[in-house]
Formats: structure tokens, C-alpha cells, sequence
């Protein structure tokens, strides 16, 4: 089987760099994907679901730390940075790995056997890798961007500022964010994935690509056959479908 | 009796000793004479009390004998001398005498040489204790000369010259005390403002240091340094012409950075020159994601101002505002002239003021840097101030500057 990967980079000439070593190293692997910020990421891994993620940890929008953080134990996460060595001892007692930038072919291609290897091993319940990016968020400051409290949306000719816990679901609509409240709802023209970021993840869950739900919202989450589930949201007749990926968040 | 003396002596020597060296101590002292004494020292300035400890090691034992030994000597020759001068004292009378007053002098010389803030501060009240010993001595005198049969009228006249002898001796202590606390005062008043000159200078040059520390290790950040090579080597490797054109900002800005360390002020037309070529490196390395526009009016290009402002907050805003930003931006930097003062304006279209991040582990901001320095070369003359440029953010710093 090919093996998939994304590269989440912002600066051009490092995406460009890292896609020709990738080429010149690792000739059978697919490149999905590249990103340009941590929510095309997210989101490109969510489309993808690559076997691999290099990410850039410091990247617009979601950082590489949180898109890992989201990633779980879904892939194998190659983090690339240029933080010196004493920000980055933490990874040598990880699951992942680490490339120093600008990245150099011959740690390349340690990094890949090592990928190699993992890759063709059942993969890990993602503790590690927990207790890894709690420490790497203290050590790496200013990461994580701010979560707002207030969202300015169109509501037919009126624009209104809606209170994000007032907020029952979010729900993707290409290139808009539909927003639904108890008694009316609203679009934004902010797309989901660059929303999601400013949204706290212990309160707002990502059930799906397209959708984000109030945990405080939610009624029931109910089976409709052995991999779909589907929520059940207060004040909505609206049923959310939950997708694969995230399915787990309702594992009793 | 004489050796629980001699131990009492050394007890109390090494006890006053140890209170002058550490204050603390002086808790510990037992009760009564000698904790009023030991709370006494602790309470004396620490200059003040090193001074008396360096003289009490100086002036103990045998030292100390030697020296009573040649005050006596000295206050006896006095009191011969007086016995010459004055037929009508007897010469035991006058050694006595000299003694008696030399001795309460050579005391109150030493514990005003080192004690002088007490005189100086309670005067009122030593002076009210010398009149109270004058009075008392009178009345003390006026008893026993009556007890002794003294007629009533004869009285008068012993007490007018008793007086006069209490005060003359009472000048003869009093006035050199005073003079010298005086003398003290000044003297150690000067030592502080000095000691207080000497210490903020040391201050001023150690946060010089300490600030031109911070850009050197600005511009060696691993972020900047590494990412500007990698793409240098990105570049180079795909034997694109920008490569060399890179480098050539890439030396310029490492070169001007250099400069900037070296001095304290430099000219607005360098260090524009400085920013622009930083910000031709970042250009390169964020693609379209960031624009740039300088606009420095020709009659300001020689202006000085302290070096390293300029850089921050132009870095502050590509850190901060420009590569946060999913869409980028621009920054803005200008330089104009108002009215007695100088605005350099850095501008960015980024994420703006809701999103400064919480100050960096090590040091704070660049901001913090920016305001401690001005603050250091202009007082309160300069400022900085930080607007909601909506997008983005604005960093106004003004510095005084008088027009040609």
C-alpha cells in the first residue's frame, strides 16, 4: 500500500524544500496534501487521513502543537521546527520525531526509517503523545491563539454579535459557516475550519468535517448501524451526523 | 570577683560584636542594660555601624588599654598645664579635674563621631538631659553645702560659680559633640549621593548592556537564523537568481545589526536601512503573505535615535501580526515630524491587538524592551503607544525632537 502524507508549512520555500527531499528520499510515499496554515491542515487531514503529517509547529491559525493534539494516534506525526535542540528533547522521549529546519537529508532519512518501522507496527493509544504536547505547550509559548467569546454573523440585513456558548451547532457550508442557536441561525463568511481554532475543544467538539456541536447542547448521541452514529441536539430538530474519525468521543 | 569581671567584660565585648556585624542578633542579647544597648546598635545605619565595628576590632585588649592609658596621660599633662595657668587651682586638683572632664569628652567624641543621626535627630532632647543635670547638680551642691552649715547668703555666690563651672564643662563636651555630628552628617550625606550616582550609573550601564544583549540574541533566534538559511539553501539549490539576492539582504541586515551594537544612537536613514533590508529577507521567506512600504521624509534621514526601536517593533509586527495572519498583510513604516517630536509609525494589517500573545518566557516582549530603553535615554519625554489599526495593529513611538 502507498503510504499517505500531508505537510502543513507556511513559509513557501520550506513546503517546497520539504516536498523535493520527500521525493528524492521517499519515492513510494503520496503527498495529499500541502498546507499552508494549521486549519487547511486540520481540515486536509479530516478529507485525507494521510498516514503521515509532517507539521510546522509554528504556523497561522491552528498550531502544528494543537493540529497534532487533534490528530491523536489517527497518524504518525513528523514535527518540523526550528526550535534548537534543548526546546526539543521532549520528542526524543515521544512516539513522534522531530526535524530540526531547515530540514537535512541525511536526518531525513533517519526519520523516515524510523517512520517505516512505526508505520508498519499496529498504531500506539496516543498517551505518549499526550503527555509529549502538554509538555511541549509550557515550553513553547505564545502557541495557541485566543478563543473568542463573541462571533459577528449577517442575520438577513442585520449583523449580530452572537455569543459563541449561546451557539447550539456550527455547520460548514463551503465557503460560509452556517451557525445555529435556539431560535434563529446565521452565516459567516469565516470558513469552519479557520473558526475552529478560536472555539474551546473541551467545549465545542468536532463530530464531523463539517460540523462542530456545543457539548452543552448536545441531547443523545444514538447508533444507526455498527460504524455511524448520529447527535441529537437540544432546541434543534436537526440530527448531526457523526463521522468516523470521531466516533470515540461517544464510546461510553 | 575579678574574673567574673573579666568574663562578664568579654562576654559583653564579643555580644556587641556580634550585634554590629548582624543586627539580628541583638533579639538574642539577655535582657535589660545589654539589650537595650545591642537594640541601640542594631537600630544604626549600616554604614555607620560597619564603621564603629571596624573600630571596635581596631581598639580592643590590650590596644584598648594602651590607648585609655595614653588619654590619661595627655588629659594629666592638660591639667598640669591648668595648675600653671591658674595659681589658684591646686595641681591634684586640676589632674583631677582634666581627667574628669576628658574622659566624658573622648566618650561623646567617639559615640558622636559614629552616632551622630541620634545627637543630630533627638537635639531638643539632649538638650533638655544636659539642663536637667545642670539643675539637679545644683540642687545636689545647694543641699550638701546647706546640710554643711553654709550661711543662707553666702549660698548664692557658691551656687552662681558652681553653675558656671557645670557650664563651661558642659560647653567644653557639648559644643565639639555637636560640631562633629554636624561634620558627620555632611560628610556622610555627600558618601550616600555618591555611593547613589555610582550605583544608578552602574545600573544605567548594566540595562544598556542588557538590552544590546537582547537584540544580539534577537537576531540570532533560531527561528530567524535557521528559516533565513534554509531558504537560502532552497534557493541556491534550485539555482535561482534570488538566491544571491537573499544572501546580499541577509548580510546587509546581519551587518547593520552588528553596527547597532556597537552604538547607542544611530541615524533614522541607517536604520530604516537596517529594517528594510529585514524585511526584504521576511518578503522572501513569506511570499506573498507579507508587503511592505517605508516612507522616510529626506529632512529626517539624519534624526539619531537609540538603536534597536526600530527593529522591534518592526519585528514585532511580522512575530505578532503578519505570520499569525492566515492572509498576511502589510507593514508600514514611517517617520514624521510634529510639533517638537518625532512619530515613528510601525503598522501591520495582521491579527491585531485582541490576539498579542501573553509575554514571551524570557524577558518579556520586545515591547517592554522598546519602553525600557526609551525610558532610559529620554526619561519621560518619549513614549509608546499601541492602537488598534483595525486590521491589525499600530506602535506609535514618539521621541522629542526639535526642528532644523
Amino acid at each position: 500500500m502507498q503510504p499517505t502524507v500531508l505537510i502543513a508549512e507556511d513559509e513557501p520555500l520550506m513546503r517546497e524544500r520539504l516536498l523535493e527531499l520527500l521525493a528524492q528520499c521517499w519515492p513510494e510515499a503520496r503527498v495529499v496534501l500541502v498546507a499552508e496554515n494549521g486549519n487547511d491542515a486540520w481540515d486536509g487531514f479530516l478529507e485525507h487521513e494521510p498516514d503521515v503529517a509532517f507539521l510546522d509547529i509554528r504556523m497561522p491559525g491552528l498550531s502544528g502543537l494543537e493540529v497534532a493534539e487533534r490528530i491523536g494516534s489517527m497518524a504518525q506525526v513528523v514535527f518540523v521546527t526550528a526550535y534548537d535542540q534543548y526546546a526539543v528533547d521532549a520528542f526524543d522521549a515521544g512516539a513522534v520525531d522531530y526535524l530540526l529546519k531547515p530540514v537535512q537529508v541525511e536526518r531525513l532519512e533517519r526519520a523516515l526509517a524510523r517512520l517505516k518501522a512505526k508505520l508498519a507496527q499496529p498504531p500506539s493509544d496516543g498517551a505518549a503523545m499526550g503527555e509529549l504536547l502538554r509538555y511541549l505547550k509550557t515550553a513553547l509559548p505564545g502557541m495557541r491563539q485566543e478563543r473568542s467569546k463573541w462571533i459577528k454573523a449577517s442575520v438577513g440585513r442585520q449583523v449580530r454579535v452572537i455569543d459563541v456558548d449561546e451557539v447550539l451547532f456550527f455547520q460548514s457550508d463551503t465557503r460560509y459557516t452556517r451557525i445555529v442557536l435556539r431560535d434563529y441561525e446565521a452565516l459567516v463568511r469565516t470558513p469552519l475550519k479557520d473558526l475552529l481554532g478560536t472555539l474551546d475543544p473541551e467545549r465545542f467538539w468536532q463530530i464531523h468535517r463539517a460540523t462542530v456541536v456545543n457539548v452543552n447542547a448536545i441531547l443523545a448521541a444514538e447508533r444507526i448501524d455498527a460504524e455511524r452514529m448520529q447527535v441529537l441536539v437540544k432546541g434543534s430538530a436537526e440530527k448531526l451526523a457523526v463521522s468516523r474519525t470521531f466516533v470515540h468521543l461517544f464510546r461510553e | 570577683m575579678w574574673r567574673r569581671l573579666t568574663n562578664w567584660y568579654r562576654e559583653w565585648d564579643e555580644e556587641y560584636l556580634a550585634v554590629l556585624a548582624q543586627p539580628e542578633l541583638a533579639a538574642q542579647a539577655p535582657a535589660g542594660f545589654r539589650r537595650c544597648f545591642a537594640e541601640k546598635m542594631a537600630q544604626m545605619p549600616l554604614v555607620q555601624r560597619q564603621q564603629l565595628l571596624a573600630f571596635s576590632l581596631k581598639y580592643r585588649g590590650a590596644r584598648l588599654y594602651w590607648t585609655l592609658a595614653a588619654l590619661a596621660l595627655v588629659f594629666s599633662v592638660c591639667g598640669v598645664i591648668l595648675h600653671f595657668c591658674s595659681e589658684s587651682i591646686g595641681w591634684l586638683h586640676a589632674i583631677v579635674l582634666a581627667n574628669a572632664i576628658g574622659f566624658p569628652l573622648a566618650a561623646a567624641v567617639v559615640s558622636a563621631w559614629f552616632d551622630y543621626r541620634r545627637i543630630i535627630h533627638d537635639s531638643r532632647k539632649h538638650l533638655l538631659i544636659i539642663l536637667g543635670c545642670l539643675l539637679a547638680q545644683t540642687l545636689v551642691v545647694a543641699g550638701v553645702m546647706w546640710a554643711s552649715g553654709t550661711p543662707f547668703e553666702a549660698l548664692g555666690g557658691r551656687l552662681v560659680s558652681v553653675l558656671k563651672g557645670a557650664a563651661v564643662g558642659m560647653l567644653v563636651v557639648g559644643v565639639p559633640v555637636m560640631i562633629i555630628s554636624v561634620m558627620r552628617k555632611r560628610q556622610s550625606e555627600a558618601m550616600n549621593v555618591r555611593l547613589q550616582r555610582e550605583a544608578e550609573q552602574a545600573k544605567m550601564a548594566r540595562e544598556l548592556a542588557e538590552s544590546q544583549l537582547r537584540l544580539l540574541r534577537a537576531q540570532i533566534e533560531p527561528h530567524f537564523l535557521f528559516n533565513t538559511l534554509g531558504a537560502v539553501q532552497q534557493l541556491a539549490q534550485q539555482g535561482a537568481p534570488r538566491a544571491a539576492e537573499l544572501t546580499g539582504n541577509l548580510i546587509d541586515f546581519l551587518r547593520s545589526s552588528m553596527r547597532d551594537m556597537r552604538s547607542e544612537q544611530v541615524s533614522l536613514a541607517a536604520e530604516f536601512g537596517l529594517v528594510e533590508s529585514y524585511l526584504k529577507v521576511m518578503q522572501v521567506r513569506l511570499g506573498e503573505r507579507l508587503r511592505f512600504g517605508l516612507q522616510l521624509p529626506r529632512a529626517l534621514e539624519q534624526v539619531q535615535l537609540p538603536t534597536m526601536i526600530l527593529l522591534t517593533l518592526v519585528e514585532n509586527a511580522i512575530k505578532h501580526g503578519i505570520e499569525p495572519a492566515l492572509r498576511g498583510g502589510e507593514v508600514t513604516v514611517s517617520a514624521q515630524a510634529l510639533e517638537g517630536a518625532l512619530r515613528i509609525r510601525v503598522q501591520d494589517g495582521g491579527v491585531g491587538m485582541s490576539t498579542l500573545p501573553e509575554p514571551d518566557g524570557g524577558g518579556g516582549t520586545g515591547l517592554e524592551n522598546v519602553r525600557h530603553r526609551l525610558r532610559l535615554v529620554y526619561g519621560d519625554a518619549a513614549s509608546l503607544r499601541l492602537h488598534d489599526g483595525d486590521p491589525g495593529l499600530i506602535a506609535d513611538v514618539i521621541i522629542p525632537h526639535a526642528q532644523a
